[in-house]
């Protein structure tokens, strides 16, 4: 399918060289010393006192070319592994929001463990979601066990590839040493390293971060999976132009990219963003903002010229609850994001821009997922999808619903969606006027009502029990039980 | 020119967001012998009084209002060793220790929540970002300080205002300071469980807050 481009090649190639002139005249802020000195044993111009690292732009051009043009998200199961942008459009969860809204209260309160313990059971059933990025905090975490108290429900419950990050190094060495016991040693877990680790170093504008980048680097240098997000907000951390805040974004993109392969040639890397335009009016985050779609639209274009795989955190909502808004800022986004070719989408589950984790908004977005996959697929156009036997088959006046050709296609060429109505309004009236949020918390209760086949086998769950002594018990249950304590 | 047109003058320039205008009629006055204390009590602050309506209507959007706290605190650059020297110095209104929490490296909502503190009267020690909750409390003693303003963008670190709240009770000292939070990653309800005197969200709104806990 091609693309849908909102910049000529003459415009991306000009967004690119702008992007260069940023890095080699404005330059990067680098907090984190052990980083600058990696910048200047590569070739780029230092300055200790300031903390300012400018890039020649042919070292960003040297650099830049060595990343790989895919990237792998593994999971505890194989099959479940996902490469964009092959595998794409691959779609995770948001990620990171302290609170939760209750699902049998419908109160928002702190998350917990054992809600995280929930939502990855939740994400390993949905087939809309690839990846799952740990949704939410644990606000239950024993002293000294924050990360791990998220880790260890997530992986424990979900097959498919967990992805999320770490406060401090002490966090992130634990978490990977968790996923060596997963794997059953550091060797094994070096070949298949289950655990999917993002970060966002770069704070905007153009500045290098201490702790993320200290873990970017750390886990590069072991060749453990590692990518990041640049978050330009138009109006606060980036010029009030959308190209501006392209640029913005895409100098800080290059300057982390550039860093990752002058730590280790050859790292896999992500372009992926979360660019905004403040609402000025009150300076408001606003994530679901079209605006969104636009430079994530054109980043993928951007993507394409270096080669590399993109995406972002496209979908999400300033919504609080599943209604309008929270659908069409989802819905709009996302739609922008595949039609031009973004192969990676953080959007689900989430409302009150990243501040809250909703189980029947997953259950929404899994279906929005569904069809921006298959928006993504397009026409398909082949000879054989002309039907040209098949039309003169049926003639003038005939109908296709009775017809092979049609029963061999009915369940793959369009979407069969679980939550949109389609029934008259009448039966809908019968039914009790249901709306969408509620047929989605009925969705996630069936899910949850199941057991989870994705727990692993009690030995191994000891052996890390063991390992970590005090850990949370991390186990899904029913969504009609108390989950609060 | 009589005063009250200089008043005039004064505020119109701040209701215009015009820095150049706004010296210029500062320069203006205090060439006529208007003294800087007036300068700034009947025709700054009474503009800044105009901006603050506006933008709670959202007749005027934020840019505006950083641009007419802008031209003020470029104004008070002027001003104020001028009014140290007539020894007219208004009683400020409070001191604030403000920052950003240790791991958070997020300054701009902060800076701006130190821009309107100052235009409202307020003393500010910033501590600036990534800032050690140990920073925090040794700072707010150091001046005796009446609010501890802490933010928070990441999720991640919102811990850390919890943290300073707690170093607070440990050493004794929470009754001393009030203690407010802001910043993206927080609510109303957060600042409830950490036991904080109130949250913002937004810097203007920090403002009126903290202008409420000090009176």
């Amino acid at each position: 399918m091609r693309y849908v481009e909102l910049l000529t090649e003459a415009e991306v190639r000009r967004t690119h060289e702008a992007s260069l002139e940023v890095l080699e005249t404005v330059g990067i802020l680098a907090h984190f010393a052990p980083a600058r000195e990696v910048f200047k044993k590569h070739g780029c111009i230092v300055d200790d006192e300031t903390g300012l690292v400018r890039f020649p732009a042919e070292i960003v051009e040297k650099y830049r070319k060595l990343a790989p043009p895919s990237f792998t998200f593994r999971g505890r199961d194989p099959q479940y592994d996902r490469t964009i942008p092959d595998d794409g459009p691959i779609v995770v969860t948001g990620s990171s929001a302290p609170n939760v809204v209750d699902p049998v209260t419908g109160v928002e309160r702190r998350a917990t463990s054992a809600d995280i313990a929930n939502i990855a059971h939740l994400i390993n059933e949905l087939p809309g979601f690839d990846v799952f990025s740990i949704s939410t905090l644990a606000d239950d975490a024993p002293e000294g066990q924050f990360s791990l108290s998220r880790f260890y429900p997530a992986l424990k419950n979900c097959l498919k590839p967990v992805r999320s990050n770490t406060p401090n190094m002490s966090d992130l060495q634990q978490v990977v040493e968790l996923g060596e016991l997963i794997a059953g040693g550091r060797e094994a877990y070096a070949e298949r390293p289950c655990i999917n680790h993002h970060y966002c170093p770069m704070v905007s504008p153009l500045t290098m971060d201490v702790d993320s980048t200290e873990a970017v680097m750390w886990l590069t240098e072991r060749g453990l999976p590692v990518y990041t997000t640049v978050v330009p907000n138009a109006g606060l951390t980036s010029p009030m132009t959308l190209m501006g805040t392209l640029v913005v974004g895409n100098a800080e993109f290059l300057a982390i990219t550039v860093f990752q392969q002058m730590v280790k040639e050859g790292t896999p890397i992500i372009y992926a963003s979360l660019p905004t335009v403040a609402d000025m009016r009150t300076g408001a985050y606003a994530p679901g903002a079209i605006e969104t779609g636009i430079l994530l639209a054109a980043q993928a274009q951007l993507a394409r010229f270096y080669g590399v795989p993109s995406g972002g955190y496209i979908g999400l909502t300033n919504a609080h609850s599943n209604d309008a808004q929270a659908g069409y800022e989802t819905g709009m986004n996302t739609v922008l994001g595949v039609s031009a070719g973004a192969t990676l989408l953080n959007m689900g589950g989430l409302y009150s821009s990243l501040m809250a984790f909703d189980f029947a908004k997953a259950v929404v977005d899994n279906e929005i997922a569904i069809m921006d996959k298959r928006a993504y697929r397009g026409l398909e156009f082949s000879e054989e999808n002309l039907a040209l036997d098949e039309i003169a088959a049926v003639g003038p006046g005939g109908s296709y619903m009775g017809r092979k050709h049609t029963k061999a296609r009915m369940k793959t060429t369009a979407v069969l969606p679980r939550l949109a109505n389609r029934d008259m309004r009448q039966q809908w009236e019968d039914a009790g006027r249901p709306t969408i949020n509620d047929r989605a918390l009925a969705e996630a209760r069936r899910i949850l009502a199941q057991p989870n086949e994705a727990v692993w086998d009690g030995e191994l769950d000891a052996r890390i029990r063991e390992h970590f002594a005090g850990l949370v018990a991390g186990d899904a249950t029913p969504l009609e039980a108390d989950t609060t304590s | 020119m009589a005063d009250a047109e200089h008043f005039d003058k004064l505020k119109q320039s701040i209701i215009d967001q015009d820095e150049d205008q706004v010296l210029a009629a500062v320069n203006a006055a205090l060439d006529d012998g208007v003294e800087a204390k007036a300068i700034i009590d009947q025709g700054l602050l009474p503009g800044l009084n105009v901006i603050g309506e506006q933008f709670e209507c959202e007749d005027i959007f934020l840019p505006e209002l950083m641009q007419a706290a802008l031209a003020f605190q470029s104004a008070m650059v002027i001003l104020e060793p001028k009014i140290k020297e007539q020894g007219a110095e208004g009683e400020k209104k409070g001191k604030i220790v403000l920052g950003t929490v240790k791991g958070d490296l997020h300054s701009i909502g902060k800076n701006i929540l130190k821009l309107l503190y100052e235009t409202s009267g307020f003393e500010v020690w910033d501590l600036g970002i990534d800032v050690d909750l140990f920073q925090f409390v040794d700072k707010a003693k150091e001046v005796d300080a009446d609010i501890i303003a802490m933010s928070a963008l990441l999720t991640t670190t919102l811990v850390g205002q919890k943290d300073v709240i707690e170093a607070l009770r440990d050493q004794g000292a929470r009754d001393k300071f009030k203690v407010i939070i802001g910043g993206g990653a927080t609510t109303k309800e957060w600042a409830d469980t950490i036991g904080a005197d109130g949250w913002a969200a937004t810097a203007y709104e920090a403002v009126t807050l903290s202008t409420k806990l000090v009176s």
